[in-house]
């Protein structure tokens, strides 16, 4: 049954395309107006509808604003409605004429944005729930892979961390960590549900809005509690074919540790060993390698679209390609798209058609091991080649530089990683609109991706005393679909003050995963030519593998919106889902959402001169979550293991569970409350929105850290696992001034917020991962460590560091060691010391937007700035050591007795009692604010580029990350931890790179 | 108009009809078997018992980790791995005591193979088999691993919790006593013994015989110092049904190369194979051979995490063979500076290139055919080879006052080595218990350095118990410097597993 269920949806769409087809030719004879729509400057309008009062005859302006309808015979008295938005809407009788020329004045009071609030829009001054919008041409603006990175600091409640690696994702939260599975929020692109990852050409965007509260986010139900953002891509607008091209072209760099060079390093590595008595390590002073120089690079980026676009009054069409190529800051890594975008709609009487496909391939070259913290744990003294070596390459050596550190161009070289993506992704819909008052749709997304990951090792070595491995290579192939059907009628009428929008409608959606794996060892090489052959032909040793996976949701959604007098607005929203990733017992779930405004500033009894705009919003909403894995709820047995038995030692099979599962999972319910006002002053030339949300999780799913007596493995079991609360206040402010030459605006948008842990599972009061505590009462991830005390600078202070009982507590410190603090009194150093120290979560985010324009000149600037947070530097946590080899600060002052005046323990080889990680010597204040974007643009004058046959031309030069602001001693301050409980730790994160752009940008 | 309405409750109707009936929703799982339809037959029961020794290969046991514990933190061997946390757990400097390989793998391993042996135990008693007996046989088999898990987390740990039921996530299970547990493992090796053969057809050489079963109830009540009743369990191979069945190889080296496994003197072995040339785990063609090996083997050859305290060597060489020779059991057991001169042996083929108080553990190293190590050694682990039982019977029969008759099963194992009897070797010691015990240590060493049985020996010599006795201990390895009587003697519990189960405490002192 359900396999029929897509050809089903597409043979009706076949025949109701067939019967609509049929209806044309109605509305045929009559007499013929043309016209020329104009703005409040004589300019002509493009897009404008003309409608003949009171039918559904109409057309819209072309490029010129010109327009031509026919008028049926017997209404040549009628009259015309002309309407777009931002301009008040203007009718004017026909009187029997053939040209009407018509000027339209602004509507200074609307807030004319139209904003796509899922399976509908709505006008920006009917908003009852938290939505942002950020303006597309801020995101194109910037270089970025993925439209998350390139969004932060735009929109309040919105934090964005990652990117940087060549491919790399970012990873977006809106409104704070809401659940423990990670904060992704949905993404609807044209309707289809899906990721805006790597493979989505971020050019293509015409619109984005972020859903963050409840009730905006309701009608996606359980796909939204992490918030959506929902992308249309850019469709063809009624004229000639424009053509327009874009380009950018990048460099970028990567931030750089300051690291001791041979000299020093030796100098201090000595120490150590002299200090703890062990005899030197026979180093190599004459070698003086840079890391960093061999492992980074200058990247750069290319970034070139080219569209085609246009359309008449019934029909559009967008052809759009870009490539993007970006060659990592990382040596041998890289990453480049290839993607095309086919938009067009068309409509004949009642039925509307359309599509939105694009096609994309993208290879990314990734790295191996980790440079960021290998080019730390290398020795300088180690050189980068070394033909004793299996594979030829320097590293570590037991008599001359003992380290672990991977050689980042021996891994580069010998390992190569690459993962390539062609994905098709689009949706094809139909609209019939039989009366003016309803609407049915039908959508059909479709995507699917072939994914293929290939894994080859060349025979040699990148680190000390590895063992031997032949040449290998490992590949799998994968394909990815997913399909979605979506039947929605929306009843839209109005009976005098009162207008209703009334929505219904259900959704499928079947995700499916497939992939096939194989290895080879002892891959075949020629030595003559030296050359491999990284295929799974020759080799021996052969393993296969595969796995298959499939989710399907099922919804009934729902939506009332009510509009009195434009002033008093209602909304109510119920969505019932059910999804077959929870126990056939738990599958369905329903969530409602009620949101409601006032519009105070259009009551008669307000007359305030200054304030043209004041809205009260609150709302009220639930929704679910069921973001766990495929089959979370089923014990399944794992059937790989094998074991040698027998005399013989044949080999026989094993089978046994090894994860153990809560089968009664059920929904993770988020329930939200939220508090707006918008407000306008001196006709919105300042508009400032503010709110303050509580938001509250039940139920979260998560794999909460069990017991290890339960001898589970493979991951923790999935559970409903706590409740957590977020707390939080967001503002925005913008100022525009539009002058005739010189135009200004200053934004400004601040984001605080408070997490909670309100309840853990199993009956649980904290859960300890690394060196955080989840507490209830407590946020996420509190730091919890040894907390220091100085050093101690004489064998006094050791001997009178006791407790209340006169118990010695550091006996066997010596002067330089740290002091620890002995919380529990009790004369000793233990765990039971540990105490929590600040955590990882900002006390508010802000973003600051400027831009400013003089004639043809724009510039324009983005500040990102996040304070408060306590974070880990995991680097400096590897170079301030020295227990262990590694490379060492720059100008760092190991404690002696001639230099006693620093906060560094004395250097001492072999002995973790100085240099333990669980203390809070590394943590520090993670505050940073930075100019995430600065350019300047200059469009060249008409007259000039007219003569070329160009109808408009900008070129640009802009920086990204140019300037920072910080404490922070690590690479940088923006990094990602994808770990929940961790989110504070540097565990040596790719960093944010500068970069520094120009763009060309013509249409034609 | 009516062609409309017409067309709208078309709409509609389709609507309707495509809200499907919600068994859409029933995906099942392609890929493997539930829970529900295993444990139903006999094959399934085999395949379970199977899974339990596959925990033999996996990362906190004896593939690679508990090594570490048994052989280095012994006064046996030592780490100066550039790995300093390493390193640290193998002298008694426990900062973290979440430090994964040095702690909790093997903490959760141990529970792993545990969960897996109660997988059998609680579900192959409701499934039929045509034969009884092999049903028995199954059972028993997870009794006695389970039992040989819980004796090294005694070992190791002493104060575990009892996991005796397959677990479920919110399991919080109660600390136990270290008398509690060996109560335990003396149960299940008891229950584990009627069904048990004397010996296995060749297809199941490998799995525990009633010989390993008595081997480790004897250990367990030697630990406790029950020398009445390790001894009825040891009879079993002087006098019971055992006898005969056991004998010591003429080559000592065959007991630690894969050429010559599951020889007259194993009583009980861990099969390692290298047809699985992967990582350990749980995934497809995962790993079945140790790395041990990879780990041990000197630096420039392996990752050189551990070796061994050359004081044994003085040992060896302070006593000649009958033949006037060095004893043969020296080449076997090390690599050591003089190798070369002493047993004409090179070092993986190389001349010595390390320090000249340096040695390395020999025993389970494949010099004697390839120059390198990898992660896949296929040498079968003797957990409990013969001339350990002789060792053992002596002891107990030295402790129970019968120092005369302890003489024999000491002699038996010099003699392989072409050693003198003892009376005639140390005629100073004759029956005096004292003398013998020392003695003993001495011997036990000399056989079976290396083999993952000191770290018991010194806690049930109570060599660790006193200052004044662990200064000696220092003597031969100065880690045990650091060591700290009534604490070292027991591992840390992981601080996660302390920390998130209020019903177990954190050992004394930590």
């Amino acid at each position: 049954m359900k396999h029929n269920y897509l050809i089903k949806n597409v043979w009706y769409l076949v025949v109701l395309m067939l019967i609509f087809s049929s209806t044309s030719g109605v509305f045929a004879q009559g007499i013929a107006v043309r016209g020329t729509v104009t703005d409040e400057k004589g300019s002509g309008l493009p897009g404008v509808a003309v409608v003949l009062k009171g039918t559904t005859v109409g057309a819209s302006t072309d490029a010129d604003g010109n327009f031509a309808l026919t008028v049926p015979g017997g209404q040549s008295n009628g009259t015309l409605v002309v309407s777009y938005l931002g301009y008040v809407s203007h009718e004017v009788a026909i009187n029997n004429r053939s040209t009407i020329n018509i000027q339209l004045v602004p509507d200074a009071e609307a807030l004319e944005e139209v904003v796509v609030v899922g399976y509908g829009t709505q006008q920006k001054q009917d908003l009852t729930g938290a939505i942002s919008v950020v303006k597309p041409q801020e995101i194109q603006k910037r270089q970025a892979t993925t439209v998350a990175e390139a969004m932060q600091g735009l929109a309040s409640g919105v934090v964005v961390r990652g990117g940087g690696q060549p491919g790399s994702e970012a990873q977006i939260q809106i409104r704070g960590l809401k659940n423990l599975s990670g904060a992704n929020p949905l993404y609807v692109i044209d309707g289809l549900i899906t990721t805006a990852n790597r493979d989505f050409n971020p050019n293509d965007i015409e619109s984005i809005q972020i859903l963050k509260d409840a009730s905006a986010a309701a009608i996606y139900g359980s796909r939204a509690a992490n918030g959506v953002i929902i992308i249309t891509t850019r469709k063809g607008k009624e004229g000639p074919m424009k053509i327009e091209f874009s380009g950018k072209s990048s460099l970028q760099t990567m931030p750089r540790y300051d690291l001791a060079e041979t000299d020093e390093f030796a100098r201090i590595n000595y120490m150590a060993y002299d200090n703890a008595n062990v005899p030197r390590q026979n180093l190599n002073t004459s070698i003086n390698t840079d890391w960093q120089d061999e492992a980074f690079r200058t990247g750069n980026i290319q970034d070139y679209n080219l569209s085609f676009s246009g359309g008449s009054k019934d029909g559009s069409y967008l052809v759009s390609a870009n490539y993007f190529g970006n060659k990592g800051t990382v040596i041998d890594t890289e990453f480049d798209r290839l993607s095309l975008r086919v938009n067009s709609r068309g409509t004949k009487g009642i039925f509307t058609i359309g599509e939105n496909i694009a096609i994309s391939n993208s290879k990314a070259d990734e790295m191996s091991g980790n440079p960021i913290v290998d080019v730390v744990r290398l020795l300088p003294t180690i050189p980068v080649y070394d033909p004793r070596n299996p594979g030829g390459y320097g590293y570590g050596n037991e008599s001359t530089g003992r380290t672990f550190g991977t050689n980042p161009v021996a891994i580069a070289d010998l390992e190569d990683r690459t993962n390539e993506n062609l994905r098709l992704r689009g949706n094809i819909f139909a609209e019939l609109k039989p009366f003016e008052f309803l609407t049915y749709r039908l959508n059909l997304g479709y995507e699917t991706s072939s994914d293929h990951y290939s894994y080859f090792r060349k025979q040699g070595n990148w680190t000390l005393n590895q063992a031997f491995d032949p040449a290998i290579a490992n590949e799998n192939r994968a394909r990815y679909s997913s399909g979605l059907v979506e039947n929605t009628v929306t009843f839209n009428k109005a009976f005098g003050q009162h207008t209703f929008t009334l929505l219904g409608g259900q959704t499928y959606q079947r995700e499916k995963y497939e992939q096939i794996w194989g290895t080879k060892r002892n891959i075949l090489y020629n030595p003559t030519t030296q050359q491999y052959y990284p295929v799974l032909d020759q080799g021996n040793e052969p393993q296969t593998g595969g796995f298959a996976r499939e989710a399907i949701l099922l919804s009934y959604l729902g939506r009332l919106e009510y509009n009195y007098g434009d002033r008093y607005l209602f909304n109510a929203v119920i969505r019932r889902d059910g999804t077959s990733r929870l126990g056939r017992d738990y599958q369905w779930g329903n969530f409602p959402s009620v949101s409601a405004a006032w519009r105070i500033s259009e009551e008669s009894f307000f007359n305030l001169p200054l304030v043209s705009d004041l809205k009260l919003r609150a709302s009220y909403g639930t929704l679910g979550s069921s973001n766990i894995g495929y089959w979370d709820y089923l014990g399944t047995i794992n059937t790989f293991s094998t074991i040698a038995i027998g005399q013989d030692q044949h080999v026989e099979s094993g089978a046994t569970q090894v994860r153990l599962v809560n089968p009664d999972l059920r929904w993770e319910t988020l329930k939200q409350s939220n508090f707006g006002v918008d407000l306008g002053f001196l006709n919105n030339k300042l508009a400032i929105t503010a709110e303050y949300f509580i938001a509250k999780t039940e139920d979260v799913l998560t794999g909460m850290p069990i017991a290890m007596t339960t001898g589970n493995d493979g991951g923790n079991p999935v559970v409903n696992a706590a409740s957590l609360k977020n707390k939080g206040f967001e503002f925005s402010a913008t100022y525009t001034e539009e002058g005739k030459a010189f135009n200004y605006s200053a934004g400004i948008n601040l984001t605080t917020l408070r997490n909670e842990v309100l309840e853990l599972g199993y009956g649980r009061n904290n859960i300890f991962v690394g060196n955080t505590v989840t507490e209830i009462g407590q946020p996420i991830g509190a730091w919890f460590v040894l907390e220091t005390d100085g050093l101690f600078q004489s064998d006094e202070e050791v001997q009178s560091y006791r407790n209340a009982e006169g118990q010695v507590i550091q006996p066997n410190a010596k002067p330089g060691d740290i002091r620890f603090k002995d919380h529990n009194g009790d004369g000793a150093i233990t765990n039971d010391d540990k105490v929590v120290v600040g955590n990882p979560w900002p006390d508010f985010e802000l973003g600051i937007n400027l831009g400013a324009s003089y004639k043809g000149f724009e510039m324009t600037m983005n500040w990102f700035g996040s304070f408060g947070a306590t974070v880990f530097n995991g680097p400096r946590s590897i170079m301030d050591r020295f227990d262990d080899n590694s490379n060492y600060r720059a100008g760092v002052q190991p404690w002696t007795p001639e230099n006693p005046n620093t906060d560094v323990p004395r250097a001492y080889y072999a002995s973790t009692l100085n240099s333990r990680g669980d203390t809070d010597r590394w943590l520090e204040d993670g505050s940073f604010m930075r100019l995430k974007y600065i350019s300047l643009a200059y469009t060249i004058p008409a007259a000039i580029t007219q003569r070329i046959g160009i109808a408009n031309a900008q070129v640009s030069i802009s920086g990204q990350n140019l300037l920072t602001f910080t404490k922070y001693t690590g690479l940088d301050p923006e990094f990602n931890n994808g770990s929940i409980y961790e989110r504070g730790y540097d565990f040596g994160a790719f960093p944010n790179l500068k970069m520094y752009s120009v763009g060309l940008q013509f249409g034609f | 108009m009516k062609k409309i309405i017409y067309k709208a409750a078309l709409v509609f109707a389709f609507l309707s009809a495509s809200s499907c009936s919600e068994d859409l929703l029933d995906v099942d799982n392609p890929n493997t078997i539930t829970q529900e339809q295993f444990w139903l037959s006999e094959s399934d029961a085999q395949k379970g018992i199977n899974a339990v020794y596959h925990m033999f290969y996996q990362n906190g046991g004896f593939n690679r980790w508990i090594y570490f514990r048994l052989d280095l933190t012994s006064d046996e061997g030592y780490s100066i791995s550039p790995w300093v946390e390493l390193a640290d757990w193998t002298r008694f400097q426990y900062v973290n005591y979440n430090f994964w390989e040095g702690n909790s793998n093997t903490w959760r391993d141990i529970y792993k193979a545990i969960f897996r042996a109660n997988q059998v135990i609680a579900n192959v008693p409701n499934i039929e088999f045509s034969d009884p007996a092999k049903k028995e046989q199954i059972i028993a088999q997870a009794k006695f691993l389970r039992a040989f898990y819980y004796y090294y987390a005694a070992i190791l740990w002493e104060n575990v919790p009892l996991v005796l039921e397959p677990s479920n996530p919110d399991d919080l299970p109660m600390q136990r006593t270290l008398d509690e547990v060996w109560a335990q493992v003396e149960k299940d090796l008891t229950e584990a013994l009627p069904a048990l053969p004397v010996q296995w057809d060749a297809a199941n050489v490998g799995r525990p015989t009633k010989g390993a079963v008595m081997a480790f109830l004897a250990k367990a009540h030697m630990q406790q110092r029950d020398w009445a009743s390790a001894k009825t369990a040891l009879d079993y191979f002087i006098t019971g049904e055992g006898a005969g069945k056991y004998s010591l190889v003429a080559n000592f080296r065959d007991n630690f190369r894969h050429t010559n496994e599951n020889n007259a003197e194993s009583v009980f072995e861990i099969q390692f194979s290298d047809a699985n040339k992967t990582g350990e785990g749980d995934g497809p063609n995962s790993n079945m051979g140790t790395n041990r090996a990879q780990f041990f083997a000197p630096r420039g050859i392996g990752w050189s995490d551990g070796q061994a305290r050359p004081w044994i060597i003085n040992e060896f060489k302070s006593e000649r063979t009958q033949a006037g020779g060095l004893d043969e059991r020296l080449r076997y057991t090390l690599f050591y500076p003089e190798l070369e001169e002493d047993f004409g042996d090179k070092t993986y083929g190389r001349n010595w290139e390390w320090g000249d108080n340096e040695a390395w553990f020999r025993k389970y190293s494949r010099d004697y055919y390839r120059n390198n190590e990898d992660y896949f050694s296929e040498v079968n682990f003797r957990v409990i080879r013969y001339a350990d039982i002789l060792l053992m019977y002596a002891e107990v029969l030295n402790e129970l006052g019968q120092t005369a008759q302890a003489h024999q099963y000491v002699d038996q194992v010099r003699s392989r080595a072409n050693l003198r009897p003892l009376a005639q070797a140390y005629p100073q010691i004759g029956n005096d218990q004292g003398l013998f015990r020392e003695r003993l240590k001495i011997e036990r060493a000399k056989e079976l350095y290396g083999e993952s049985v000191r770290w018991a020996d010194l806690k049930r010599w109570g060599d660790l118990e006193t200052d004044a006795k662990v200064d000696q201990v220092a003597q031969r390895d100065p880690d045990f410097n650091n060591f700290e009587v009534g604490k070292h003697i027991r591992l840390p519990i992981p601080q996660s597993e302390v920390l998130n189960n209020p019903n177990l405490n954190q050992n004394p002192k930590y």
